[in-house]
């Protein structure tokens, strides 16, 4: 019962933001058929043929309609600027990003959350004061210098543009090595940036936990400190921090367009930036309704591990 | 390991400079049960704490703490969690949240016993407290208050250790819960040969559990004895007063208001209403009708009537869950009525607009934690003249909350209307609560536990204010409470609530002490006795 009524507000979400998309976008300044013909010398006839090519010559509602349509036939429509289908263009970016992204935020959690566990649990130490001080330090800092920071400090150890070189063996090992190889700066980059939100969350909600009555009990019937910590103290307030880590793994396909853009990554998060400056609709709108569309079913998942991990929630 | 008891040398507890316990020396034998009593502050949990050193950081703790011989105060850290729960184990008052809320039960009741070793079942332990033993598989929340403390009690049994620390157990649980609890305890204390140190600030409650009192106040110890000895030639005026605050049902002495209280001279509180006893023909300020209040299919109230005459002092008095809060709200007006009639004041009260507004005004409630009734951020001239302002009533605001706020005994007016509740005692903080009524010159008030979050000697004093108030302004009160004491002490009459139902009716003395109800029998006998 409370799982259908989870599924049907999560299939509503996204109903409003395939109908928010087409509108949003249409607001963008710009006209796309300028932007594909840019550079090249063009008549008044060519723009009109491109238009009607597009659909871009008729009234609003009528190519809402059909964006409904083909939406319901699983079409995303073409894109302006790739002259190739969305589905396959956002296709083709979403495994760099995921790989990056999903990469930096796994080690960023779990980096995170030890570290505001530890930091909480001797409050005022100077394990303390130098995990906070430092995370809110990069979490200040702008990700592009600290990026540009990384590659001069680095030099000449990892890649710091794109993510594989030509020249590579064609063989899964020799790829898989170059890739990683590839990851490693604009991977230490994102999770020094975003480390901090996990640690500062983690921390509070474990020192409003400290205090709790049932670690006096805990600790009355002979526990060692670190039992007490972690069977009693981080199961309960580790709750709070779940749901904000979740809403972080619905935004992971949504790229990090600046480190993206700072490491030529071939992800999602530069693929958005291009789409804009079209502006590119169709690829827009799909952009759109694939991130929204992880982070509903993500948010979905946390409220179900949520209802697993504290009982007094309502199992469902 | 020798089975000498525990004993506390000069224990002295320092928070900061602050001193909490002051040079406080205890023993209890193996197998001896002793209840330290004192109000909140007066450093009886702290002394408790500290016998398996579990106070916090910053507290100093000096003298000795003897357990079985040993002092617990230079144990290496590996030997007092060996200590710990196998020796003394504590059964921790609010067992809502001094049990893991995210871990089930079983497990929490079988970790001590992995910890140290020990062998046994938690179904054993469960059969013990009388609990199933399905009930291992759950969560605190899915058991009830009384169920709860049996777990925990099962839990302090699990290492078996001989002493036994029990942190007010009882508090709270509503009477016959709690009497069912005692009783356990008392059972398995006797039948294990347990060491028992009880800490209440009920002293009925150590009575009924404790062959030994000591009473501290204010950090210190001023009262050691057998407890029938104590209670009965109170040496320390506190310890007095500790007994005065729980009345003893059915001693006239401990009867503060109602007609033929005149023929006793002594009395324990010098509060006594003869009262403005408005001419009985009168119609009654407030008729209840064959009441029913549903929520959705669950039948809240069930066809109730009650009347409460002009300055009368009605107490309603019942188990939790068995709808006087309900009955409560709706005859305030904050609930429509599924049936029946409520009339106040010879006419049927309003269900909507601007009627019921000004009917509201007329009935004011008292609520139980002052501490969370107030806003923390609002002074308290704000406070008291919020329903002025709701109301919009005309008049010079500040001097109608000064008369009331000092129609609340708190005097001179100006020395609190700037001040925020944090910076008042509870029992003031009270005051600024039945102040907030009084101003908008109400004929009922409504008070739900009004003494009950409060200590013993604040209890007495507003039970003082709630029957002056009656006397000077003619105020009717419907007091509801689980407590019979309260009821004897201040009401009238009682009506006695069970299932939606009021199963029983009639004068404090008729009531209390020749209960007709099986109900009723059952709560009277329920209640502890000196």
């Amino acid at each position: 019962m409370r799982l259908a009524g989870r599924l049907g507000g999560a299939a509503l979400s996204l109903v409003m933001v395939a109908v928010l998309g087409f509108f949003l976008f249409r607001v963008v300044p710009g006209d796309p058929v300028v932007s594909m013909t840019r550079g090249r010398p063009t008549t008044a006839a060519m723009q009109a043929e491109l238009r009607a090519q597009f659909g871009l010559d008729r009234p609003l509602h009528e190519q809402f309609f059909s964006y409904v349509s083909s939406l319901l036939h699983g079409d995303l429509g073409t894109s302006f600027t790739f002259r190739r289908p969305v589905a396959e263009v956002i296709g083709e970016r979403l495994g760099p990003t995921v790989l990056l992204v999903g990469t930096a935020t796994l080690i960023a959690v779990g980096l995170g959350l030890w570290l505001g566990v530890r930091a909480a649990w001797r409050r005022d130490s100077a394990f303390d004061r130098a995990t906070t001080g430092v995370s809110l330090t990069l979490w200040a800092v702008p990700t592009f210098w600290l990026g540009m920071l990384l590659m001069m400090v680095t030099g000449d150890l990892f890649p710091s543009r794109g993510m594989r070189d030509t020249d590579t063996a064609p063989d899964f090992v020799s790829q898989a090595l170059d890739v990683a190889h590839h990851l490693v700066l604009p991977s230490i980059t994102l999770v020094a940036v975003v480390c901090a939100e996990y640690v500062l969350i983690m921390r509070s909600s474990l020192l409003e936990e400290m205090h709790a009555p049932y670690l006096v009990t805990a600790r009355a019937k002979g526990l060692r400190d670190d039992l007490v910590r972690r069977r009693h103290a981080v199961p309960n307030a580790v709750l709070p921090a779940i749901t904000l880590v979740f809403l972080r793994f619905g935004l992971v396909v949504a790229g990090a367009i600046t480190t993206e853009t700072v490491f030529s990554w071939p992800g999602l998060g530069l693929l958005f930036y291009d789409a804009l400056t079209g502006p590119d609709y169709f690829l827009l709108q799909g952009l759109l309704l694939v991130t929204a569309g992880a982070v509903v079913v993500m948010n979905l998942l946390a409220d179900l591990l949520h209802g697993v991990l504290d009982p007094r929630v309502k199992a469902v | 390991m020798k089975n000498t008891g525990l004993e506390l040398r000069n224990l002295t507890v320092h928070y900061g400079h602050k001193r909490v316990v002051n040079d406080v020396s205890l023993a209890l034998a193996p197998g001896q049960t002793l209840g330290l009593a004192g109000e909140s502050g007066s450093g009886k949990s702290t002394v408790a704490m500290s016998v398996l050193r579990l106070l916090p950081k910053s507290a100093r703790v000096d003298g000795e703490i003897l357990l079985d011989g040993d002092d617990v105060r230079a144990m290496s850290w590996g030997r007092l969690r060996a200590v710990r729960w196998a020796s003394a184990s504590i059964v921790f008052q609010g067992a809502m949240h001094s049990l893991n809320p995210v871990r089930r039960v079983g497990d929490q009741i079988a970790e001590p016993m992995r910890l140290h070793n020990t062998p046994g079942s938690v179904t054993e332990l469960l059969s013990q407290v009388e609990l199933p033993e399905d009930k291992a598989r759950a969560y605190p929340h899915e058991l009830s208050g009384g169920q709860r403390q049996r777990v925990m009690i099962a839990m302090a049994l699990a290492c078996g250790p001989r002493l036994v620390i029990a942190d007010e157990p009882t508090t709270a649980l509503d009477v016959v819960v709690q009497a069912q609890v005692l009783g356990l305890v008392k059972r398995l204390v006797a039948e294990q040969d347990l060491g028992l140190l009880m800490i209440s600030h009920d002293l009925s409650v150590l009575a009924e559990t404790c062959d030994d009192l000591a009473v501290m106040h204010r950090g210190e110890l001023v009262e050691r004895g057998g407890t029938r000895e104590v209670i009965a030639n109170p040496r320390h005026p506190h310890t007095a007063a500790l007994a005065a605050a729980f009345p003893v049902i059915g001693d006239p002495n401990h009867r503060l208001a109602g007609p033929g209280e005149s023929t006793r001279g002594a009395f324990v509180l010098q509060e006594r209403t003869e009262g403005p006893r408005v001419p009985s023909a009168a119609e009654p300020l407030l008729q209840v009708r064959d009441l029913r209040v549903d929520y959705g299919r669950t039948r809240a109230v069930d066809g109730v009537d009650l009347t409460i005459g002009h300055g009368e002092i009605v107490a309603l008095v019942g188990q939790s869950g068995s709808g006087k809060t309900t009955l409560a709200r709706t005859i305030m007006g904050l609930r429509n009525p599924s049936s029946g009639r409520v009339i106040f004041d010879g006419r049927e009260v309003p269900r909507k607009g601007r009627a019921l507004k000004a009917f509201r005004r007329q009935v004011q409630l008292v609520l139980q934690d002052p501490a969370s009734a107030l806003n923390p951020r609002h002074k308290v001239i704000d406070a008291v003249a919020e329903g002025l302002r709701v109301h919009g009533l005309p008049g010079d605001e500040e001097s109608l909350v000064t008369a009331a706020v000092e129609r609340a005994e708190l005097r001179p007016a100006s020395e609190y209307l700037q001040s925020l509740p944090h910076e008042l005692s509870g029992g003031q903080q009270q005051r600024v609560v039945i102040a907030g009524a009084l101003v908008l010159q109400p004929r009922l008030l409504v008070a739900d536990e009004p003494v009950a979050s409060l200590d013993a000697s604040v209890r007495g004093e507003i039970v003082a204010l709630l029957l002056r108030l009656r006397r000077e302004l003619g105020l009717a009160s419907l007091i509801i409470t689980h407590d019979l004491g309260l009821a004897w002490q201040i009401a009238d009459r009682v009506a006695v609530m069970h299932q939606g139902k009021i199963v029983e009716q009639g004068s404090v003395e008729q009531v209390l002490l020749d209960p007709t109800h099986d109900y009723t029998r059952a709560l009277v006998r329920a209640v502890p006795q000196v």
